[in-house]
């Protein structure tokens, strides 16, 4: 009696759930989390329940799991794997659930048999118990959204949980992250490490280490013998010996790097790849060797792997370029000083003149302290300000970036404010010539309401398709 | 031509939610001024001689950089951080730095961990963290034309508790504050002041940022007549939008 009102429960739960996700679509709204929140409500161990019939990978950490899934998808579909996947950032248990349900027939048989899951922190340590995944990728740790998450290491001790009760996963970690790469301590479950090899990358930036300079084991300063940017590198603890694991997956060259691209050669252990990444910046090369790791994992050739890797075009928002006649806008998300700093150093090498928009909210999404705009290196853009025609801001905060500006040394003269979206676009491109691009940089919620803009005005793609 | 050295403490293990910007505050403010700024950052195991600075700040830390810091604080720096506050030395204090600046930090366990002491101010940690954007009305800010009113965002675990020696930065407008209980936010001593208010605090609050910044001058060079006034529309724009909006949230 008990298993029939369970087995009952969990088939409303799906029924309701599809009923719900046509519904919204109807309505035009994305309903990517809202039906997964009410099949929780209805049947909450409805993930344990669902787990034995998918294959599940998850992928999580701070920065780069919507890119390193979109490369990820693409090495599942060269294995020739169908799968489904939350592709627009709906990445709580709820959108999870969602996720799940929609590749379910009515009679609650899966007809997708593989997820590909981008998974919150927090949310990680609760639903990867859950969905026994097969495997784990994870990109990276830095400071972000500490109103949220709390500190930098209970976000860690969150996917160390979740990894605590996944012992049989296989996990992809980042070599070069020392708090990434102590996920594989101590731990049975098979790892494959990426990263960098040893002094590949030119750049030596040792400064800018804040988050985590000193050893997670024994608290001694690390010692760097070359350091990506931020606190990825080849780190060892001089006190307890604790160093930088051995990488099976390991960028061995940056042969070329600008705006656009990035040519890298990388080793894995079915021989090298030399790949022209179509992305731009350093912490997508890490997400393209996360991806190779799993490329690995599923026996993927050299060629196989390479192709993927060149065929990749970035995806929802986190870099999207919209031509507008002879103009371009690219809008790339930034969620956290980190990721700011990446995407501040990417604009560096842009040579033509361009223009510059800031869009700063304060939603729980976007994290309600903004106070991360001073962790970023926005005084860049003072070192360009010849190349930069003009320079806005907007979203709820805008004033706040107004004055981050002007404390990087942007004449207060020279920063706009300008609230409404529409006017934002027009006077944006109308400050640029043809052939110039316009660079939008937003916090999540900030591009969702700019996109909704760019949407009706140039006809993008729902994102939820 | 003036000049001012500030110190920051702690720089790579206490700089969490901006504090940075404080630094940044402090350094344009002056130079816009044409006061020569100069930076140095003491870290662990450095020597910390106080009387070579003009402002001391130290910001916020996470529980694991703050267990990182404790030996070499109790060890050498302690004493001279409080003879600098004794001496009337310009020190800010936020967040993990305020409370370190007080006697002692109780753990949900209810073990006391020693912290400088230079204030009569402790701490107790409390189960729900005490998350938020926060208003405050600072008395020594108020002028004719000035409401006084400190923004920032405060994200502490921690409920302090002042003794008899120090007075509160300000009144709590919105928010939590040092408890949550008692309705009032930071600590002022001689020269010194601590908060949990970051966001990053001195940026959107330019005239304590002023504030301080006198202080020091009038430390160094006892004849300093007062400060140039600065253009700072954008400071007072985001300034009053964002205390706008959050009182508003009250209805």
């Amino acid at each position: 009696m008990k298993d029939f009102l369970k087995r009952m429960r969990l088939m409303a739960a799906i029924v309701i759930t599809k009923l719900a996700v046509i519904g919204l679509r109807l309505m035009n709204r994305g309903g990517t989390s809202l039906p997964g929140k009410i099949a929780l409500k209805i049947c909450p161990d409805i993930l344990s329940q669902l787990s034995d019939r998918f294959r599940i990978i998850m992928i999580t950490g701070t920065n780069g799991k919507t890119t390193t899934s979109r490369i990820a998808a693409g090495m599942l579909e060269k294995s020739g794997i169908k799968y489904i996947a939350n592709k627009s950032g709906a990445n709580l248990a709820s959108g999870i659930a969602t996720t799940l349900i929609e590749a379910l027939s009515l009679t609650g048989k899966a007809m997708i048999r593989t997820a590909l899951l981008e998974t919150d922190e927090a949310a990680f340590k609760i639903t990867a118990p859950k969905l026994k995944p097969e495997i784990v990728i994870v990109t990276n740790f830095f400071k972000d959204q500490l109103d949220r998450f709390g500190e930098l290491y209970s976000t860690l001790g969150h996917v160390r949980e979740g990894i605590l009760g996944s012992p049989e996963s296989t996990l992809i970690l980042n070599a070069d992250d020392s708090l990434c790469a102590s996920l594989g301590q101590g731990v049975k479950n098979p790892v494959i490490y990426y990263g960098f090899a040893d002094g590949v990358y030119p750049e030596t930036d040792f400064s800018s280490n804040n988050d985590a300079p000193y050893c997670i084991n024994c608290s001694a300063r690390y010692s760097y013998s070359s350091v990506t940017f931020a606190h990825l590198g080849h780190f060892r603890c001089p006190r307890c010996g604790y160093e930088r694991p051995e990488a099976r997956i390991e960028c061995t060259q940056v042969l070329s790097y600008d705006n656009l691209t990035s040519t890298v050669e990388v080793k894995t252990p079915a021989g090298k790849i030399a790949a022209r990444l179509a992305l731009p910046g350093l912490y997508n090369i890490y997400n393209a060797l996360a991806a190779t790791g799993l490329g690995h994992f599923l026996g993927l050739g050299v060629d196989d792997i390479k192709q993927v890797l060149e065929g990749f075009e970035s995806g929802f928002g986190r870099m999207e370029t919209i031509n507008v006649m002879d103009k371009e806008i690219k809008m790339i998300l930034v969620k956290n000083p980190t990721g700011f700093n990446q995407v501040l150093k990417y604009l560096l090498t842009q040579k033509n003149k361009c223009a510059v928009a800031l869009a700063l909210n304060d939603r729980l999404a976007d994290g309600t302290d903004v106070s991360w705009i001073w962790d970023a290196d926005l005084e860049i853009l003072s070192f360009m300000k010849d190349r930069i025609r003009s320079f806005y801001v907007s979203g709820i905060r805008a004033e706040d970036m107004a004055v981050r500006l002007k404390y990087a040394g942007i004449e207060q003269e020279l920063i706009k404010i300008e609230h409404d979206e529409n006017r934002l676009i027009d006077q944006l491109l109308n400050d640029v010539t043809d052939n110039e691009t316009v660079y939008i940089l937003p916090t999540y919620t900030a591009m969702l309401e700019i996109r909704q803009v760019l949407k009706n005005r140039f006809k993008l793609k729902d994102f939820w398709k | 031509m003036y000049k001012l050295t500030i110190c920051h403490l702690y720089p790579d293990l206490m700089c969490l939610y901006g504090d940075r910007g404080n630094i940044i505050a402090l350094t344009k403010r002056c130079e816009w001024r044409n006061i020569d700024v100069e930076t140095v950052s003491v870290s662990l195991n450095d020597d910390f001689d106080y009387k070579n600075y003009d402002i001391i700040f130290i910001g916020g830390g996470q529980d694991f950089e703050q267990t990182i810091i404790q030996d070499d604080l109790m060890r050498g720096k302690r004493q001279r951080i409080i003879e600098a506050v004794e001496e009337g030395k310009v020190f800010l204090g936020i967040c993990g730095g305020f409370q370190l600046l007080g006697k002692y930090y109780k753990t949900q366990s209810g073990s006391e961990i020693e912290c400088v002491g230079a204030l009569d101010l402790w701490t107790n940690s409390s189960e729900k963290r005490l998350i938020g954007n926060l208003v405050i009305e600072c008395d020594f800010l108020k002028t004719q034309t000035k409401d006084g009113y400190v923004v920032g965002f405060e994200n502490h675990a921690g409920k302090t508790y002042l003794g008899e020696g120090v007075k509160p930065l300000g009144k709590v407008i919105k928010g939590f504050g040092n408890n949550g209980e008692d309705g009032f936010e930071g600590a002022v001593y001689k020269n010194t002041y601590g908060t949990y208010a970051h966001g990053s605090l001195l940026p959107k609050n330019p005239a304590l940022t002023d504030h301080l910044i006198t202080l020091a001058l009038l430390n160094k060079y006892p004849e300093f007549q007062g400060l140039d006034p600065l253009v700072d529309n954008l400071e007072n724009l985001a300034r009053t939008t964002v205390i706008k909006r959050i009182l508003a949230e009250k209805a």
